[in-house]
Parts: C-alpha cells; structure tokens; sequence
C-alpha cells in the first residue's frame, strides 16, 4: 500500500472509531441494574465482595430481602441501604449500630445458623 | 586479509518483499480479533466502545504529535492503532473516557513519540500507560469493582484477586477448561485463552513476533510456578491456573514480543521471556501485586539494551588504518 493510501485508511479508521466510540459511551453508559448483582463493601480490615444474588435467587441461597433488610414491610418495597441508617460512625448514626457491626451482625449470625457458611474473617475480607 | 567472500549483494533491481509496517499492524489488529470479539460478547457496547475511543484516541495523539513536532504524518503505519487497542484489551469494559484518553495519551505521547516514535521507544507503550494508570489509579484496575453490575454465567470474582486474597481455597470455583475459554472476569481481551493462543500462533506463522520469546515466557511463568506449587501446594497455584488468568497468554503473544523493546537474537530473547515469565510468578506469588505480567515486560524492557549484548562474534578480523 502506497504511503498516501495508508494515511488515508488511517484517517477514515480514526474518524469511524472516534465516532463508535463517542456514540456508544453516550448511548451505553453504565448503568446499575435494578436489583445489585454483587457489591463492594469497602473495609479498612479488607474489602467484602457480597455476591448479592447468588444469595437472594432461588438457584442460590434463596434469602428474601426482609432476610437482610429488615425494615423492608410491603414485598415490592424497595430496601433501604445499609448504610443510609447505619452510619460509619456509631455516635452519628440513627440506628443503634455502626455500618461495620450491623454486617458483623447480619452475616455472621446468618452463617453460623447456616452451619456450612463460613464465619472466619478471611474467608469474606480481603487480607492478601 | 583472506579472500574469503563475507557478504554478497547482487545489483538493482530488486524485488520487493510487499512487507509494510502498516501490513504488520493490521495483521496484529486481525490477531487479537479472537480473543476480542469473546470481549465484545461478554461486556457488549460498553467494551465496543471502549475499543474504538482508545484506537482513535492513540490515532489522535499520535497525529497532533506529527503536528507539533513537526514531523512526517506517521499514523498511516497503524502503530498507534495497535497501541490504542492493546491497552483496551489490558482494560475492563467500565473504564471511564477521560482514563482512556489519559492512558492513551502517556502510551503514544510519553510511551512512544519523545523518545522518538516508532522502533525507538525503549519499553511497550500499551505498558507504560498501564502501569501508570494501575499506580495513579488503583482502583480503575479493580476487575472486581469495575465489574460489579455484570452478571456473567461463570464465577465473576478476579481469579487472580481472589487468588492474592484468600489463596488457593478459591481454585475450585474455577475449571481450568473454562478459564482457556475465557470463563473469567478480567480485560476486555486478556480472558479468552484459546482466542490469544490462535492470535498468537498467527502472528508466529506470518512471521511477525518470535516465539522464542512467546515459549520462554510461557516456560519461564510455568516452571517457576510449578517450583512453588511443589514446594508449598497449600499456599501456592499450580502452573496451568498462573497460564490460563490475568495477563500470561496476552502478554506472551502480544505485550512482551514488542519489537521496539524486545531483543532480536536467540539467547537474549530466550533470557528476555524466561526472565519475564519468572518474575511475573516472582510478583504474583511473594510480592504486593496481583498479577505481575506488566511490571515484569517492563522491568525485561529496562533491561533489553544490555541483554542484546550478547550477540553473534562479529566474523572477519579488525585491522586497524583499514
């Protein structure tokens, strides 16, 4: 290919791709989806990487949100988030617990009910 | 001075190969479709989009680069196309523009163009870009938190991150046949290991990297893996899931045989790769990085001038006043 030919495959790829690109993140933004599918929960002792629905779906664990999200009353109501009643800081918060203990709380008494669901921090936090 | 005939060379004319470097570029693009397209598949429009904004970003860059410096127009080579689409592939489907535009901009900019552009730059610059994006913003190279809204139908927690994290308990979660089909959560191009290995087989069979380089990394990363597997099975994994997660295969066949930054003959390129692959298990198994694959290329690149000392003894004889 001739040196100009090639320019000009290049200048035609850059336009088309800058084009593609601008329109698909316009178009495609990242969009959280209605019900989380996993979420991060950050922690200074390592973060917790909650598979959310392998433990609401019927295929997974099975939970019902009122399971976690105990101040869900009507079915279709959408849960309120953790940490808008349980603050970082327990002296700030509304509830009686801080973000870090009502986890503590929820999926340790949950696991060790379970009796095969692990209740050892290293098996949710990341140490490495 | 014996006679002896050192180099023939016949006259004019001469026949051109048809070899071009823009023919090399797009024959890389073509390489890396596989394990592309499996990308595209599993993240949609967003990895699509990804793609095509880091090409012609580095497109871009390279041209306002041609301009200022005032130099010749060179992205007619499709250099900085491939730069543009072998960070995309390192990158996950959720990376934000502006980090895109900033990744390709240290690839061509500081990676590639000061140092002179193309052939003189002393490391890969798909890598430079990499690992200062990984190191200004750590967080951007989290599979695990880039990717938290995709619902894919195999394990999608960061083999390499769950690995680092809560060690070799989390190995069953995974089959090693499904991770060789791209059954991973990772880059956009770095999961599907069948599709890496045909892209790089390719480019072997059209002579355009050397898989000397390729098959020492490989070796190298396996062995060294395989000593500590043996040495301590409890704390460390075996070989076949270092080859088949985070950058090994994308690295072997497209990242460490950069031919700017790679050596040309045999033993240098068989100390590059093995030295590569070695360190890569060194960083992932004792040191703070999930994955080593980026800073150890990098670290071979820093020493690729003085490994390409070792080289053939000149024939002929020195004469001085000659």
């Amino acid at each position: 290919m001739e040196v100009r030919k090639e320019r000009i495959v290049a200048y035609c790829l850059g336009i088309i791709l800058l084009v593609i690109g601008i329109v698909s993140y316009a178009a495609f933004p990242e969009r959280s989806p209605e019900e989380p599918i996993r979420i991060i929960l950050k922690s200074a002792a390592g973060n917790v990487l909650l598979d959310m629905k392998e433990h609401s779906s019927e295929a997974g664990y099975g939970y019902e949100c009122v399971d976690c999200h105990h101040e869900v009353e009507e079915p279709d109501e959408r849960p309120t988030l953790c940490r808008e009643c349980h603050l970082l800081d327990k002296d700030e918060s509304e509830a009686e617990i801080n973000t870090e203990d009502a986890f503590h709380q929820i999926c340790i008494t949950c696991h060790e009910e379970d009796g095969m669901a692990p209740v050892d921090c290293e098996t949710c936090h990341h140490m490495g | 001075m014996s006679n002896r005939k050192l180099f023939v060379s016949s006259h004019a004319p001469y026949w051109h190969s048809r070899r071009s470097i823009s023919g090399r570029s797009y024959h890389i693009m073509l390489a890396a479709l596989p394990a592309l397209v499996m990308g595209f598949y599993h993240y949609g429009a967003q990895a699509i989009g990804l793609v095509a904004l880091s090409m012609s970003s580095a497109i871009i860059w390279e041209f306002l680069m041609n301009v200022l410096m005032k130099r010749p127009t060179t992205i007619g080579d499709g250099n900085a196309a491939v730069i543009g689409l072998l960070l995309a592939m390192l990158l996950p489907a959720t990376t934000p523009w502006w980090a895109i535009l900033v990744g390709t901009f240290m690839a061509v900019v500081v990676g590639k163009q000061i140092f002179g552009g193309l052939g003189c730059n002393p490391l890969n610059p798909s890598l430079v870009a990499l690992a200062i994006l990984l190191l200004s913003w750590e967080s951007l190279l989290d599979f695990d938190t880039r990717l938290v809204n995709y619902d894919l139908p195999f394990h999608m927690a960061y083999p390499l991150t769950a690995l680092k994290n809560f060690g070799v308990s989390v190995i069953p979660n995974y089959s090693l046949f499904g991770l060789f089909m791209g059954q991973q959560s990772g880059g956009i191009g770095t999961a599907f290991g069948l599709g890496l290995i045909i892209g790089g087989l390719y480019l072997i069979w059209r002579g355009h990297i050397r898989w000397e380089i390729s098959l020492s990394f490989l070796a190298g990363l396996f062995l060294t893996a395989l000593l500590f597997n043996v040495s301590d099975p409890g704390s460390y994994a075996n070989p076949v899931f270092h080859l088949l997660t985070g950058y090994t295969l994308i690295g072997a066949f497209f990242l460490a045989t950069e031919d700017s930054s790679s050596p040309v003959n045999f033993i240098p390129m068989i100390i590059y790769g093995a030295s590569a692959g070695i360190l890569t298990v060194l960083i992932r198994n004792i040191g703070a990085f999930e994955d080593g694959v980026v800073l150890a290329i990098l670290m071979l690149n820093v020493a690729n001038p003085i490994l390409d000392k070792i080289r053939p003894k000149a024939m002929g004889r020195g004469m001085e006043h000659a």
